[in-house]
């Protein structure tokens, strides 16, 4: 019995492993940069930190907010929306996500859309992908020491009650599972990217030749459709389609 | 023949009257058969002076000279003969047989008339129509106010196009040319020509406003010539389309017959007369252009052209303007032209193109240059391509179309001052509500940095953890299980425990050993012994005694020995509790009964 909790300790421990000490100060020193309005600076140090292979909610959003402060909307764009990825349900990452597109050349009015779809997006975007993740291994953790319980309890009170908890909790972490995999394949299926060319013409086709559709600016969003020869079939949120150069946009 | 004959012997009757001093009137012609076009001499001649001669009417008969008047005077012994003669140069103009009415003229106060003569006229070479052939001159003409008629050949205008057949949109050049024989004092424009269907552009004489006159011949008559009107004409559809006439009216001198000797002295009589002057309309048939090969560009400029096309700077800041220049030289229609096919970068914003005309407009047509210059603002960096222009025009000479294109330019736009204060783009966007003034501040407390990775749902770890629960309840399942199978058979139980039991119960006698409790070591002994035996062989207690261990010992196999060492140990210990042992220690009796039952353990 003890050799399995090592096990599980052991198991669990990556887990909750923070960064260390180094990256946290890194970290904290691109925050006090930022705080004395050295957002070049900031956006260095935190840059360097993604380039070390970290990355959290709290740094997109820090670099979308030294970006939008040096003037950068697509950058702010962009790293707000990683941050929005990752932590689906934040509302500051929502609003600066609002706010930076208030400066963004291209308005587009998005295709309404049929109000189950939204509520069930807002569902499974409410927590993030991580989050959902450890809450469903610890739920089935307490599942099973529930039912361990139930197994060998004497009382009946207690095996009652020990029985329906792990059901419950058996139940509760399938949901979780559910939505961590649908929030992954939302993710993975509404590819989404940033374009960063000043101004793009989008194409009916992928080639140089075809004829113009619209033009796109700066900072705009687009979902990403498909991809061939460095062309990228983009759509824009009020439906529209067309094809441009990969490099004229960043994926998120 | 039959004709000369008559001829003939008129002119001999003719010559035996003279000789009788008979005043006679000869009408004689060359021929009497002329061909249109063929100009022939008929003389009326008189053998003495007459005076107040009459023409007839040349009906039929255009009179190109005349009355040429000739007076010769012979004296043949004695005899004087005069003969006078008037002789007209004729034209016939239309083919038939006409008749020549008889000329009259007064001798001594005496009216002669002439013969008749009769003109069959055959086809020659073709006469333009001239309404009328009666021609007065001076001199000896009876002095007479002009008629229209003379007028209209001494003053006609004419519209004169350098071409008939066109193409549509080429253009023509038309001539309003007045052609007069008088003297003119003065005239004005009645209509100007509607031109319907033209386009029309006039020539402007800058040089001079007044009309210069030249000398022409026309129809083999001089003619004072002056251009009172020059206009290039477009067509501007296809058909037969006709210039409209031109209408003046002008005030004229005309010399009339001096009417005393002062007015004759004076080098004749003259007279001032209002004639209204109307040029013959002009048919011009327009072709449409070929469809064939008609290249998309093409916008309907007509003539022979060039192009070329300029921008001022190749590079330049968001927001600052730059100029593209197009120029078009050439020959044609360019006032006609639409506006260029431009091929602007579609993120510029274009302004409508400020057109310079250059257009000279002379005899040989329009030509000049149009300039176009366009005004763009970009409004986003970027590296972007004034593509090449496509200009496309009809050349009417060749009947083909030439399309000319421009150079493409480059046009590098640097990041600009204040590219997001551009009104133009903000102010379509006031519907989105107003928020707060600021982005949200960082988030400085939690500093959760994750290395990058794929993230912990999906990976192997999620799912061996996710495992790890119900693995654990199964096991724990199973445990429990195989738990409540070996606890359910007491036999089993009872007989696993009976070691344990005969090991309480030994470790009770050993302590009473070392308290030297003698009574109660061998009764611990004996319970331990018994009841190991009782559970073991699950025997109840009651019915535990030397002979059914035995015979349970034997059916379980064990050998008789340790049988009997047990059945003697119990024996003894049954002893000691009531008579003192001596032969065997303590300590030998708790070893053996601790050796016996694991021997037993061992071995059932």
């Amino acid at each position: 019995m003890k050799r399995i909790l090592y096990i599980i300790l052991w198991l669990a421990l990556p887990l909750l492993s923070f960064a260390d000490n180094n990256t946290t100060a890194s970290f904290e020193k691109g925050n006090a940069l930022y705080a004395k309005s050295n957002y070049k600076e900031a956006l260095e140090v935190y840059k360097k930190l993604i380039g070390e292979g970290y990355q959290s909610t709290a740094l997109y959003f820090n670099m979308g907010n030294a970006s939008y402060k040096t003037g950068d909307i697509p950058s702010a764009i962009l790293y707000y929306e990683k941050a929005h990825k990752l932590s689906p349900g934040d509302k500051d990452i929502s609003f600066n996500i609002q706010y930076a597109n208030q400066r963004t050349t291209d308005k587009v009015v998005e295709a309404p859309e049929f109000f189950i779809t939204k509520w069930w997006k807002g569902f499974i975007l409410a927590l993030s992908l991580n989050t959902l993740s450890v809450m469903s291994i610890v739920l089935v953790l307490l599942a099973s020491v529930s039912l361990i319980v139930y197994f060998f309890s004497e009382a009946l009170t207690l095996k009652k009650g020990a029985f329906y908890t792990a059901v419950s909790l058996f139940v509760i972490c399938l949901l979780f599972v559910f939505i961590a995999n649908r929030q992954a394949a939302y993710f993975e299926g509404h590819k989404q990217a940033i374009v960063f060319t000043a101004s793009v013409t989008v194409k009916s086709a992928p080639a140089e030749k075809a004829g113009n559709l619209f033009i796109l600016h700066d900072g705009t969003k687009v979902n990403v459709l498909d991809t061939t020869n460095g062309w990228t079939k983009v759509q824009l949120a009020n439906g529209n389609e067309g094809w441009l150069k990969g490099n004229d946009i960043k994926e998120i | 023949m039959k004709i000369r004959f008559y001829i003939l012997t008129i002119l001999l009757f003719t010559a035996t009257l003279l000789h009788a001093q008979d005043a006679r009137l000869t009408a004689t012609v060359a021929s009497t058969q002329v061909a249109t076009g063929e100009q022939f001499e008929v003389m009326f001649s008189i053998n003495t002076n007459g005076d107040h001669f009459a023409p007839p009417d040349f009906n039929g008969f255009r009179i190109l000279a005349g009355p040429n008047i000739s007076t010769s005077m012979s004296s043949v012994n004695g005899v004087t003969t005069m003969s006078n003669s008037y002789s007209y140069y004729i034209m016939a103009e239309k083919e038939g047989s006409y008749t020549i009415a008889p000329a009259t003229i007064f001798v001594n106060g005496r009216r002669l008339t002439s013969n008749g003569l009769t003109i069959k006229v055959v086809k020659g070479r073709p006469v333009q129509q001239q309404r009328q052939q009666n021609m007065q001159a001076g001199g000896n003409a009876q002095a007479a106010a002009p008629a229209e008629a003379d007028m209209a050949k001494n003053l006609f205008m004419r519209a004169v196009a350098d071409k008939t057949d066109v193409y549509q949109g080429s253009q023509i050049t038309v001539s309003y040319r007045l052609y007069t024989r008088v003297d003119l004092l003065d005239s004005q424009v009645d209509k100007i020509p509607d031109l319907n269907g033209f386009w029309s552009q006039d020539v402007k004489n800058s040089k001079e406003q007044q009309v210069r006159w030249h000398i022409e011949t026309y129809k083999g008559q001089r003619y004072n010539v002056a251009d009172i009107k020059q206009t290039i004409l477009f067509p501007e559809h296809a058909g037969n389309l006709t210039i409209d006439p031109l209408g003046m009216t002008f005030l004229a001198r005309v010399p009339v017959a001096p009417r005393n000797e002062i007015e004759a002295f004076f080098g004749g009589g003259s007279t001032e007369v209002k004639q209204k002057v109307k040029s013959a309309p002009v048919t011009i048939h327009v072709k449409p252009l070929p469809e064939a090969g008609k290249p998309e560009s093409f916008t309907g400029a007509v003539g022979k052209f060039s192009i070329e096309a300029s921008v001022d700077k190749s590079e330049l800041k968001a927001n600052e303007a730059i100029n593209y220049r197009v120029k078009v030289t050439g020959s044609g229609n360019i006032k006609l032209f639409k506006d260029l096919s431009t091929n602007f970068p579609a993120d510029f914003e274009k302004y409508d193109p400020k057109i310079t005309d250059t257009i000279t407009e002379s005899i040989n047509g329009v030509s000049g240059s149009r300039v176009y210059n366009y005004l763009l603002i970009p409004r986003h960096q970027g590296s972007f391509t004034i593509e090449p222009l496509k200009f496309t025009y009809f050349n009417p000479n060749t009947g083909k179309y030439v399309t000319l294109t421009t150079k493409a330019f480059p046009v590098k736009v640097n990041k600009g001052d204040n590219e997001a204060n551009v009104t133009a783009f903000t102010a379509d966007k006031q519907d989105i509500k107003v928020l707060d003034k600021d982005i949200r501040y960082i988030k400085t407390g939690d500093t959760e940095l994750a290395e990058e990775g794929d993230g912990l749902f999906g990976s192997g770890l999620y799912y061996l953890l996710l495992t790890v629960g119900p693995i654990a309840c199964a096991a724990a399942f199973v445990y429990r299980n195989k738990n409540r199978k070996l606890n359910s058979d007491v036999v089993k139980v009872k007989s696993r425990r009976a070691g344990k039991m005969a090991a309480k119960h030994l470790a009770s006698a050993q302590k009473q050993l070392q308290a030297n409790n003698t009574k109660a070591f061998y009764e611990d002994v004996f319970k331990g012994l018994y009841g190991y035996l009782s559970d073991k062989l699950n025997i109840s207690y009651a019915d535990l005694n030397k002979e059914t261990i035995a015979s349970n010992l034997k059916t379980r196999n064990l050998d008789d020995q340790l049988t009997r060492q047990l059945l003697d140990t119990l024996d003894l210990c049954e002893m000691a509790r009531y008579a003192p042992v001596t032969h065997i220690s303590q300590q030998e009796v708790f070893d053996k009964a601790r050796g016996i039952i694991n021997d037993i353990e061992s071995k059932i």
